[in-house]
């Protein structure tokens, strides 16, 4: 199933983001990236995403944090937690939180991809596309 | 979006009734929560089976294992009670605490209790024993308990502690980039791990001392200084915390740096506890379920003795504790020169009881003037036999014990740790060059002349593979996975290799060396001083290497490889093994069985699993009460009319059943179900009738009795959930079948379409009465089963997963009578499967009946 919505990816580590816009990109997939929760936020007002890729430790506003800012404002819009330490306690407290799904680093791009896809899928329903 | 349900519920509460369309897809979304609560269910289950195939395999895993799918797990688990609670209007609230509760626990048992590493700095071996090992490491404590409460003699000198070593890094702010480097690595890329190794010891050596650590261990050193020798030479040794344990060896690993002067200490000190990041012993640690968090490194820092002869002790022979000699390996200069493999040696076996005499004595020949060594006299032997015996009387089991005797014939001991227990098993020291058992020698006449012979077994065992020869450390990156190492000097450095050789060759060293140990440990085969190997054994050539006889054979030797012992669980026992099973304690046990119980409720729930099952037996409910609860009648279960002894109940989501199809009954006849996949699952089901449960052995029997008493399921007499309904959830193309027949649970899903990326079946598999051993060879032979009917098929402890997609609905078809028929005829079998016999016989009966099924379209009249 081709993707048509939009990605944005949110982590403070930038190699990290740029290198999975590129693979999002190869298979034709709308993306964006956001080097922190405040920039993300900038982005979301600016335009329409879709799906949010949200790492869990970051600098200032944590990913957890960014979640709860995000699905006030934007509560259409998923986000799948992104996390290079896995925890039991963020894990729970990100689907608490509203988050669609979870995603463990290193990543497993198929895993990842196929989330995206029903991730945007639930958008898309819910936004009546 | 809103959520229907609110607004069914609202509109049912003496409003309008919603038109046909708007409750259809209430119906829908209903279906929807109900299909990603059995995703959640199935990836709930296959984590569970991965984490207890890891106990069982052996295969080395870490903390970011345990952690990562014990993350997984709980996110999953709460995927199935928000959706469980969605499709019940909020009924299951009462989950959450208990799903809370347990994850609270699990995520306690991950953090672990850390190490206390507290306390001075730095402490004189005159104040240390066995009761300080959290603070001077094991060999520091052991040593210390020698010279302290043993009474045996021990270089004097200090030990730098835990707490000293963790301020080190403290201070220097390297943890968390120590971490960032640690993270995510592979090591199978070794490449990598020897980039990543470098880079982080590099950050140790170059950290700055603690001036007050600084000042602290010269001040010690100085208490070293005498008159005739004011500034002497001192050997600093590693001393781990968790090093030397009984089941551990950690044998060479970590660094020993000898000759040491006053101004190189400090710098010494450093790279030493920089050692604990040496590639070989991150992969040992990663190997032999070692957290790197709880690995902390303590530095002794003992005198030099002048050594004129040293050696190694085993006070009893490693295979058998009820040797009465202590074998004894020594070579003249320091020990170090026996444990790194590269000093010819001399090997006593002594009589443990006095006077200690030399019952064997085997001389290897001097490296430069070809002459026999001579290294002991009688009343040396002697000497360090009443040591051996002596420390193992004071620990209480085996030792193995480095020591030397200087030049006025003074016995110091260097160290003194439990002897490792062998891997799989070990050189027999009463035949040191024992061939294969008797048994094995009669079928040695039709074994191929051996290549190559000689040399010493270093650890028993057979195996094969193409030879690679390592010279340097560009080599070690280059190894294939598989291969024969083979070296000129067994140095503890190539032990990061032994997770990917098959077998060790080298053409110096013995049963002594680190790396003999770190093999018997591993359960990879070696031979040591093997000479002329190099030149012999060509490289990349294929051999079989039977270690037990120190012979090479030329290609690959079926007879011998069937010899071959199975790997030993290097995980067990080990401090992440022991966490991964703490944690599963909260997550596994299956407490809530019986759906018709009081107790099944979420109170009840005492683990992960209790949740699943309750969210997956509610969830069922839910779905198939749907229609009964919105008087939504055309879409409520009907109870299927065959002659069969289980019940069957059927639920159309759309166009399942005929049109002229009373929505009003209860019940349904088969003539009434046009689902095409259902109809083929039921071929399959009804093609051969059942044969009924099989004779069981008195075993299998005893095996279900002992099961029963864990789980009250299992026990016939009492009335239980295996008794309880099945269900089709259909629609013309699709079809969802949940059974539970007898005591297992499978689930048949489809859905046909003529575009064949929407194609699919899947078969999910679980559980039975027998013991693990017996459910594990059931779905052993329903794997086999499977692939030969082109199944994709994944198992995982008592849990199978099958696939077939993307082909064509014919195909399809044919797939679901196979499982169709599985599903049926694999009832119980679990009870019979202890015996290969029966294994077999089940396998041809189950091939030949699916041939028939499948050749004949309109099905198999019984």
């Amino acid at each position: 199933m081709q993707i048509t919505s939009r990605v944005l990816i949110v982590d403070d580590e930038a190699e990290f983001s740029e290198t999975l816009a590129k693979i999002f990109k190869r298979r034709e997939i709308d993306v964006d990236t956001a080097n922190g929760c405040l920039m993300a936020i900038e982005k979301l007002k600016a335009s329409e995403f879709d799906v949010i890729i949200m790492d869990v430790s970051m600098p200032g506003i944590d990913g957890i944090q960014c979640l709860g800012m995000v699905k006030q404002q934007w509560p259409e819009t998923e986000v799948i937690i992104l996390t290079g330490h896995a925890s039991v306690t963020s894990g729970i407290q990100g689907m608490q939180g509203g988050a669609f799904d979870y995603c463990l680093k290193p990543i497993d791009f198929g895993e990842l991809l196929e989330k995206i896809e029903l991730a945007c899928e639930k958008v898309q329903i819910n936004r009546g596309r | 979006m809103p959520f229907l349900f609110d607004r069914i519920r609202s509109l049912f509460r003496g409003t309008p009734r919603l038109t046909p369309a708007e409750l259809q897809a209430a119906f829908r979304d209903h279906y929807k929560e109900f299909r990603a609560l059995l995703t959640a269910n199935n990836n709930a289950l296959e984590l569970m089976a991965e984490m207890e195939e890891a106990l069982s395999v052996g295969h080395p895993f870490g903390m970011s294992f345990v952690r990562g799918h014990c993350t997984a797990l709980s996110v999953n688990i709460y995927k199935m009670t928000h959706h469980l609670t969605r499709m019940a209007d909020g009924k299951y609230a009462g989950l959450e605490q208990p799903f809370l509760h347990i994850s609270r626990e699990i995520e306690q048992i991950i953090a672990g209790r850390p190490v206390n590493v507290e306390g001075a700095a730095v402490l004189s071996m005159a104040d240390v024993d066995a009761g300080m090992v959290d603070q001077v490491g094991e060999k520091m404590a052991n040593l210390g308990e020698v010279r302290n409460r043993v009474g045996l003699r021990v270089p004097d000198g200090f030990v730098i502690t835990a707490a000293a070593s963790r301020n080190l890094i403290k201070v220097n702010e390297l943890q968390a980039e120590i971490n960032r480097r640690l993270k995510g690595l592979a090591l199978d890329n070794l490449e990598e791990l020897y980039s990543v190794s470098a880079g982080v010891q590099s950050l140790i050596t170059n950290a700055s001392l603690p001036e007050e650590l600084e000042e602290e261990i010269l001040a010690h050193y100085q208490q070293l200084a005498t008159e005739e020798d004011p500034d002497p030479l001192v050997a600093l040794r590693s001393s781990a915390l968790g090093e030397d344990s009984s089941n551990v060896s950690f044998a060479g690993q970590y660094r020993t740096q000898l000759n040491v002067d006053r101004e190189s200490v400090g710098q010494v000190y450093k790279e030493i506890v920089a050692g604990k990041y040496k590639s070989q012993a991150i992969v040992y640690r990663k190997q032999r379920g070692f957290r790197s968090q709880d690995v902390h490194m303590c530095v002794g820092c003992l005198r030099m003795v002048d050594a004129v002869v040293s050696g190694v002790l085993y006070s009893r022979a490693p295979d058998d504790p009820r040797s009465t000699f202590v074998i004894i390996q020594a070579a003249p200069g320091l020990a170090s020169n026996v444990v790194d493999g590269s000093a010819a040696t001399e090997q006593f076996l002594v009589s443990r009881a006095v006077p200690h005499s030399i019952l064997d004595q085997k001389s290897a020949a001097e490296k430069d003037s070809g002459d026999a060594l001579q290294t002991l006299t009688a009343a040396q032997a002697a000497e360090l036999a009443d040591v051996g015996v002596r420390l193992e009387e004071h620990f209480g089991s085996a030792q193995d014990i480095e020591w030397s005797f200087d030049q006025a014939g003074l016995c110091y001991i260097l160290q003194s740790r439990p002897l490792g227990r062998a891997a799989s098993d070990t050189p027999s020291f009463d035949e040191p060059s024992a061939p294969l058992a008797q048994d094995q020698s009669q079928e040695e006449a039709e074994l191929p002349t051996p290549i190559h012979t000689g040399g010493v077994c270093a650890s028993r065992g057979v195996a094969c593979g193409p030879v690679f020869t390592v010279r340097s450390s560009l080599d070690l990156l280059r190894f294939p996975k598989g291969a024969v190492l083979l070296v000129e000097t067994p140095y503890p450095d190539w032990a990061s290799l032994l997770d990917r050789a098959s077998a060790v060759i080298s053409e110096t060293g013995q049963m002594a060396a680190h790396l003999a140990t770190v093999a018997r440990e591993f359960g990879v085969p070696a031979i040591f001083g093997m000479k002329q190997a190099l030149t012999t054994l060509e490289n990349h050539s294929l051999i079989t290497v039977d270690a037990t006889a120190c012979k090479v054979y030329e290609g690959r030797i079926e007879p011998l490889l069937a010899l071959a012992f199975s790997k030993p669980n290097l995980m067990a026992g080990s401090p992440v093994y022991k966490i991964l099973v703490e944690a599963l304690q909260h997550i596994t046990p299956l407490n809530l069985t019986d759906p018709a119980s009081p107790f099944f409720n979420p109170q009840s729930c005492q683990t992960l699993h209790d949740i699943t099952r309750f969210c997956h037996e509610k969830a069922m409910v839910e779905m198939f009460t749907f229609g009964e609860r919105y008087g939504f009648d055309d879409k409520a279960a009907k109870q299927l009319v065959v002659d069969a002894p289980s019940q069957w109940w059927v639920i159309d989501l759309d166009n399942g059943f005929r049109p002229d199809f009373d929505p009003e009954a209860r019940y349904v006849d088969l003539s009434h179900i046009v689902s095409v996949p259902m109809l083929a699952i039921w071929q399959g089901m009804t093609a051969f009738p059942w044969a009924g449960p099989p004779p069981v052995s008195l075993r299998g029997f005893g095996s279900i009795i002992f099961q029963s008493t864990r789980n009250t399921n299992i026990d016939p007499a009492v009335r239980s959930s295996l008794t309880a309904k099945n269900y089709f959830l259909i629609s013309k193309n699709f079809c969802n079948l949940s059974v539970r027949l007898g005591y297992h649970f499978a689930m048949v899903e489809a859905y046909l379409s003529d575009l064949l990326t929407e194609s699919y079946v899947s078969f999910t598999f679980k559980g039975g009465a027998a013991d693990d051993q017996r459910k594990a060879a059931r779905i052993q032979l329903l794997a086999d089963v499977l692939a030969h009917f082109a199944f994709r098929v994944e198992r995982k402890g008592d849990a199978l997963t099958a696939r077939v997609e993307k082909r064509s609905v014919e195909f399809l078809m044919e797939r679901l009578k196979v499982l169709g028929y599985l599903t049926v005829h694999a009832r119980q079998i679990d009870m019979v499967m202890g015996n290969q016999h029966s294994i077999r016989q089940y396998q041809e009966k189950f091939l030949t009946e699916i041939t028939t099924l499948l050749e004949k379209p309109e099905g198999v009249t019984p």
